[in-house]
């Protein structure tokens, strides 16, 4: 090509601008030349099958069809998004696929579910995502809350609301509200001391056996009443969503973060003083009833 | 030419030296600001919580700063300096010319300072509250005139390629902004403003406004600057007239329809959609025609680029801007679109487009002006080098990272299981964009390092010519007393 601007074969414009600046007058390249027809081709065939040009108050509908099954009744319509997703969810492979489990899940019973590696299986593939876009934010990746005193812990076997089936189903149907009620008015300083002392006695924890006992009291009795929630035995009672405090969970004191003793006595005594506020929201309504049996199958198995 | 002292006085270079500095100040803050951004998405904690460094402030500020406060300088800078000399007359009006300067100046600084404490319309591009819109509008109809004018004034019949560049990207970016910004303000003291459309029409306005800006602001008034740089630069005529009338036509008529393509999949209409798409793939060819037309001047010259960096710089951004030309159709067709669009292969695509052609054009074109304008010559050449690579590495991990990041997304969230089912979690998706996200950071770091060696090689120019400048007078003084002894 060089050698076209060699001699006289290409002629400038003959205009000169600022000096120097100057044009020559090459033909179009006959490659580009042709691209750009292909273009203009592919264009065309575009516009003839897509709906593409505005004709007064409507527009080009295309040649090209989709067909898909409506009130039993087959439907042919000119190419549009919307027609292409129902016919995608009519007859997608992935689709179809996952139909079938779905509407096999969603008629058996949870005993049956559980007795089926297949739907098990299934399960785990399908609430996994459920989970990890709907639940994770609070719950943290895989059940387990980045630290202590965000959300409680899925992946352990001790549930705040019940751990039977039905109840973890409830929890996800209509949402929790975690309540407990602040101390800080109601008790002195040195009470919740006590009361902390006492609370960590009960799963072990070496404490200060005096300001356990005088805690005991308080806790068994009318100035503290926490038993009310907690139980005398001090665990739990799942229909309040108070926690058992003999196991070694804990889901909002970070008791196994505590350095040392005074730590641990430090972290029960800021809840006891402010409180517990936490709420679950309920997902009916917002994830399919066969989603939420999944997820509840998904739960239990996590969690045991 | 042969008179450099009379290319001073016969035409205005004070406002191209003032726009210069500008474009070369707010492109460092802005692509810095950029950086740091991209370092935020990789590493979260660098917010620190302040809401006025977020993603969502400092991402408005970064693309004003870049699109508006440097490539917007650099056009008026280069767009008056060629208009004068193709037109071998001054600039129509000093005054008008200096108010567009403190017009535009004033703009972008007012707009990114009210971004960070969250003054924002929240349209894309066209971020400017009100107040601002109001300024632009007065700054560019001076600017038009200016231009104008100024054209008016050449003493030959015909107008040089690279004006009816600038012209039209002047005219579009008038009407892209006036029709965009039309909204009522809630009050004479009240930053918010009511905008004129809503729903799927404002959508649809705004990548009107978007992709036009994108095709007018940032292709046809850089290829004005190429149309006269490039051959300047290698000393050759421009390969085909014909052909840049062609393009040119073709680039001014099909940009217009475009914008639908960012709105495949959407509650935009599928007519509007499929038109658009169209018009892409008919756009690709008209983009090509500017870049064979530069590529093409330097046919019988290529040793130039081995021998000049200024060279390299402006024919790599022609290459850049053949690859993202190529890169745009295809991802404005539906079916590409369903796997690209809302992944970071869109945002490596605009920055193929934003750093290796218009950045880099910008950067060959003032290294050839900024000695011409100080009528000195660059205090370093070796420094150019040093630049062109930093550049060049920075824009090519930035574009591969962000094609791992997006393409992998994208097939990421569309995989399914043996049962149907989606395969990943989205938040697996952000995981594994981890890796991508800090190459893309080291990318930017590399592109605003060999900005910052610009910066210090143009500082270093400027200060030497005016040493020599003083030098020069020494002598002429000496001379003249002893003339007068």
């Amino acid at each position: 090509m060089a050698e076209q601007h060699q001699g006289k074969a290409v002629q400038t414009t003959g205009h000169a601008w600022d000096g120097d600046l100057q044009e020559f007058n090459n033909p179009l390249p006959r490659w580009w030349l042709w691209s750009f027809y292909a273009t203009v081709l592919f264009a065309v065939i575009y516009w003839i099958w897509y709906p593409a040009w505005p004709v007064a108050k409507s527009f080009t509908k295309g040649i090209g069809t989709v067909t898909y099954q409506s009130g039993g009744k087959q439907v042919t319509t000119h190419w549009n998004t919307r027609a292409e997703l129902i016919e995608e969810m009519q007859t997608g492979s992935e689709t179809l696929k996952q139909q079938a489990y779905l509407e096999k899940i969603s008629a058996a019973s949870y005993d049956d579910i559980v007795n089926d590696p297949d739907m098990m299986a299934f399960t785990r593939s399908m609430a996994k995502v459920l989970f990890a876009d709907n639940c994770a934010a609070c719950h943290g990746v895989g059940g387990t809350p980045a630290q202590i005193g965000q959300y409680p812990n899925l992946r352990d076997d001790a549930w705040l609301w019940g751990g039977d089936i039905n109840q973890i189903e409830q929890t996800i149907l209509q949402g929790r509200n975690g309540y407990m009620p602040a101390f800080g008015e109601v008790l002195s300083d040195a009470q919740l001391d006590e009361v902390a002392n006492y609370v960590l006695s009960l799963s072990g924890h070496s404490v200060d056996t005096a300001m356990a006992d005088a805690g005991r009291a308080i806790f068994q009795g009318k100035q503290g009443g926490c038993y009310y929630c907690h139980t005398e035995s001090g665990k739990g009672m799942a229909s309040q969503g108070s926690a058992n405090l003999t196991d070694a969970v804990w889901t909002v004191a970070d008791v196994p973060g505590a350095a040392d003793d005074a730590a641990r006595v430090e972290v029960v005594k800021t809840v006891i003083r402010n409180g517990v506020h936490r709420q679950m929201p309920a997902w009916r309504g917002r994830l399919s009833n066969a989603q939420i049996k999944l997820l509840t199958v998904y739960l239990q198995s996590l969690g045991s | 030419m042969a008179h450099p002292a009379a290319a001073t006085t016969q035409y205005n270079y004070d406002i191209i030296k003032k726009f210069a500095v500008m474009a070369l100040v707010w492109g460092l803050l802005g692509m810095s600001a950029g950086t740091y951004i991209a370092a935020e998405l990789a590493f979260p904690f660098l917010n620190f919580d302040i809401a006025e460094i977020t993603f969502g402030r400092l991402r408005p500020v970064h693309t004003t700063l870049v699109i508006f406060g440097f490539g917007g300088s650099a056009l008026f800078a280069t767009s008056y300096y060629v208009v004068q000399r193709t037109s071998q007359a001054r600039l129509a009006s000093d005054m008008m010319a200096n108010l567009t300067f403190w017009g535009w100046q004033l703009s972008v600084l007012v707009g990114v300072i009210g971004y960070m404490n969250g003054i924002s319309e929240g349209k894309e591009y066209a971020e400017f509250p009100w107040y601002v819109d109001l300024l632009i509008t007065v700054t560019w109809v001076l600017y038009f005139l200016v231009f104008v004018l100024t054209l008016r004034r050449r003493s030959q019949p015909h107008i040089y390629v690279a004006n009816w560049f600038y012209l039209a990207f002047i005219l579009a970016t008038a009407i892209l902004h006036i029709f965009r910004n039309l909204s009522v303000p809630v009050g004479l003291f009240n930053t918010t403003s009511y905008s004129l459309y809503s729903g799927v029409q404002d959508a649809m306005v705004q990548w009107w406004y978007g992709h036009n800006a994108v095709g007018f602001f940032l292709t046809a008034a850089f290829l004005g600057m190429m149309y006269y740089f490039v051959p300047k630069q290698a000393g050759r005529p421009i390969y085909s007239y014909r052909l840049s009338i062609i393009h040119f036509w073709a680039l001014a008529f099909m940009y217009m329809w475009v914008g639908g393509h960012h709105l495949h999949w959407t509650a935009l209409p599928d007519w509007t959609s499929s038109l658009a798409a169209a018009f892409s793939i008919l756009l690709l060819l008209p983009s090509w025609g500017g870049m064979i037309n530069g590529i093409m001047t330097l046919s019988g010259a290529w040793e130039k680029l081995r021998t000049d960096p200024i060279m390299l710089f402006l024919i790599t951004s022609l290459s850049f801007y053949g690859m993202s030309t190529f890169e745009g159709p295809m991802m404005s067709l539906k079916s590409v679109n369903a796997l690209s669009h809302y992944t970071d292969w869109t945002i490596g695509h605009v920055h193929s487009g934003a750093l290796g052609w218009v950045a880099m054009i910008s950067f060959g074109s003032f290294y050839h002006l900024i000695p011409r304008l100080w009528e000195t010559r660059l205090y370093s050449v070796r420094l150019v080098y040093v630049h062109f690579w930093l550049a060049t590495i920075g824009i090519v991990l930035y574009i591969a990272s962000m094609w791992v990041s997006g393409i992998g997304q994208g097939l990421m969230l569309r995989a399914f299981d043996d049962y149907g089912n989606l395969a990943y979690t989205f938040i697996e998706s952000v995981v594994f964009m981890h890796w991508p996200l800090v190459v893309r950071m080291i990318g930017g770091m590399f592109f605003v390092s060999g900005v910052v060696v610009m910066a210090f090689n143009v500082l270093m120019t400027v200060r030497m010519a005016k040493i020599e400048q003083a030098a020069l007078e020494a002598k002429i003084a000496a001379k003249l007393a002893k003339a007068g002894v």
